[in-house]
């Protein structure tokens, strides 16, 4: 297995996987940098990073899930590769598992980026304006507690957009699937069936209500788990024409 | 001879459409087989099945004396393919496309150089392989089915795209490979020319069936020779080598006797000039020729109707 994964992650280095996890974490971060700027009064690090954690959660995780799992699929539609690598002497298992776990390392070190680059966003912008400086103190580990949540809830929208990017030969459909799950998620933010979808379970990590806290990370996590290993299951049987 | 490939009754359906019919092939050792049929005959789909790529309807692929669908893993270690797509990845160089294959089935750096080597590749292997001619990607996609030198090559249609100059020197390639290998090669193609020059044995496949399979030296000696003749009165002289015995093929410039088996051609040219001259007919031309392969393939293959797809 950690041949195959090797192999995914040389790929995975060449192509513009870097740059896409480098630039929405940055892009969050640069938000905050002007925000902290045009603001005329200290605000608690709470409030930036629960900002910057929302944002994540709501927007960019499930617009950068899926041009990720399109991005790694089209490294063996592009070029038409499936055949080869399927009629090689290793099971096709190995093949789909490591895509998805390359994915999940990706956005993992994606939801550590945005973190760590909007903290140093804050304290640069707050080096140009020290009148404006967050107050109070920064409780990292709650955050990074919320940002692993959100990355376990994100579970199923991941195993959906990967499922989708891998089944299909064009980009088309990942893209329709993400681009109209997200939209959804954003415009029925405040809906209680907003819960049950899987591009807004990360954001329902921000939940006041406890019950949609769990309910979204046991369905994501649980429910996306399982969708993972029936992704690696199915495709690695399907004929592919 | 052991079979290096053997189908028994391989037969694959998509839907309706039937793409391979009861397919019994042999490919003995260390033999160029050429599989030879028009496009959508089926030659793809059954090169699929001894890859384990897809599924056969029924029926039975081996490999190496492994059954492809009992021990897939197993027949894949024997086995090296050159598939039509050939799956680069542009960005990286040739020696490094070779290198993730090379990690995925676990063989030593060495092989790399070995391969590359093989197919005279080693000083362009560090350039992108979107740099590359049609011709040095398939050369490149011939060193990759060579990692692990596998006793079994199966190459679909290496010479397509090619221009002239890459034909040829793709056909010279294949011809030496069992020997620079030791492997046998099953070559699938669309172009006699190309089989005729290249394969030891062929197998003619025609609407998803094997009409015809053997050794092509005893194919084309087996076959009787046939006599060509132009004469003034084309249809006096049909007449007259029918009289005399002959199966006759008119062609627009002229007439085809054919011989019975084991009949001398030059005997019966001899018999069959004094006949048209000895009716008065001038005679433009007359001369036995041995049978080709494309002659052997018009005889036993479908008359191109409307081409079939690959898969339905």
């Amino acid at each position: 297995m950690l041949a195959v994964l090797s192999v995914e992650a040389r790929k995975l280095n060449r192509s513009l996987a870097a740059l896409l996890a480098v630039a929405a974490p940055s892009l969050i971060a640069v938000f905050g940098f002007f925000m902290l700027l045009r603001g005329d009064k200290p605000q608690p690090w709470e409030m930036w990073m629960g900002s910057a954690a929302g944002v994540w959660a709501f927007f960019m995780l499930p617009m950068s899930v899926t041009a990720l799992t399109a991005l790694v699929a089209h490294m063996e539609h592009g070029p038409k590769s499936w055949d080869h690598l399927r009629a090689l002497p290793l099971p096709r298992w190995k093949i789909y598992a490591a895509k998805a776990i390359c994915v999940l390392g990706v956005v993992a070190a994606m939801s550590v980026a945005v973190l760590a680059f909007t903290w140093l966003a804050i304290q640069a912008a707050s080096a140009i304006k020290p009148e404006v400086a967050p107050s109070g103190p920064l409780e990292l580990m709650r955050w990074v507690k919320v940002m692993a949540m959100m990355f376990g809830a994100a579970l199923l929208l991941i195993a959906v957009q990967l499922w989708t990017a891998l089944r299909y030969a064009s980009f088309v459909p990942g893209l329709v699937v993400g681009i109209g799950g997200t939209f959804f998620a954003v415009v029925a933010t405040s809906a209680k069936q907003g819960v049950f979808l899987p591009w807004q379970m990360p954001v329902n990590m921000l939940a006041s209500e406890p019950w949609r806290v769990t309910t979204a990370l046991e369905l994501g996590g649980g429910v996306g788990l399982l969708a993972l290993i029936a992704l690696v299951l199915h495709l690695s049987r399907r004929e592919v024409l | 001879m052991a079979a290096a490939i053997e189908t028994h009754a391989l037969t694959r359906r998509f839907k309706r459409h039937l793409a391979v019919d009861a397919v019994s092939m042999t490919v003995p050792d260390k033999a160029v087989y050429g599989f030879l049929g028009r496009n959508g005959a089926g030659k793809t789909t059954t090169l699929k099945m001894l890859l384990g790529l897809i599924a056969p309807t029924s029926g039975q692929a081996m490999v190496a004396g492994v059954d492809v669908a009992k021990d897939r893993l197993g027949a894949a270690r024997r086995v090296g393919a050159l598939l039509e797509a050939h799956g680069f990845y542009g960005n990286l160089s040739g020696r490094e496309n070779l290198d993730l294959t090379r990690t995925l089935i676990g063989l030593p750096r060495t092989e790399i150089d070995r391969v590359l080597e093989v197919v005279e590749m080693t000083a362009n292997a560090d350039r992108r392989v979107s740099d590359y001619s049609l011709g040095m990607r398939q050369r490149l996609g011939l060193a990759r089915a060579m990692l692990g030198a596998p006793p079994v090559l199966i190459l679909d249609e290496p010479t397509n795209g090619l221009d002239p100059d890459g034909i040829a020197d793709m056909r010279r390639f294949l011809r030496a490979l069992p020997e620079r290998t030791g492997a046998t090669v099953l070559l699938s193609s669309h172009l006699l020319g190309e089989i005729e020059q290249t394969a030891t044995h062929v197998g003619i496949l025609s609407e998803g069936r094997l009409v015809l399979e053997g050794e092509l030296d005893r194919l084309k000696a087996e076959l009787a020779p046939e006599i060509t003749f132009q004469t003034d009165d084309l249809p006096r002289a049909a007449a007259l080598a029918k009289a005399r015995g002959f199966d006759l093929l008119l062609t627009e410039d002229g007439a085809v006797a054919r011989l019975k088996p084991g009949e001398d051609a030059r005997t019966a040219s001899a018999a069959l000039t004094r006949a048209l001259v000895e009716a008065d007919l001038a005679v433009f031309s007359i001369g036995p020729r041995a049978r080709s392969l494309e002659g052997i393939y018009r005889e036993v293959s479908t008359p191109a109707a409307q081409p079939q797809p690959e898969y339905a």
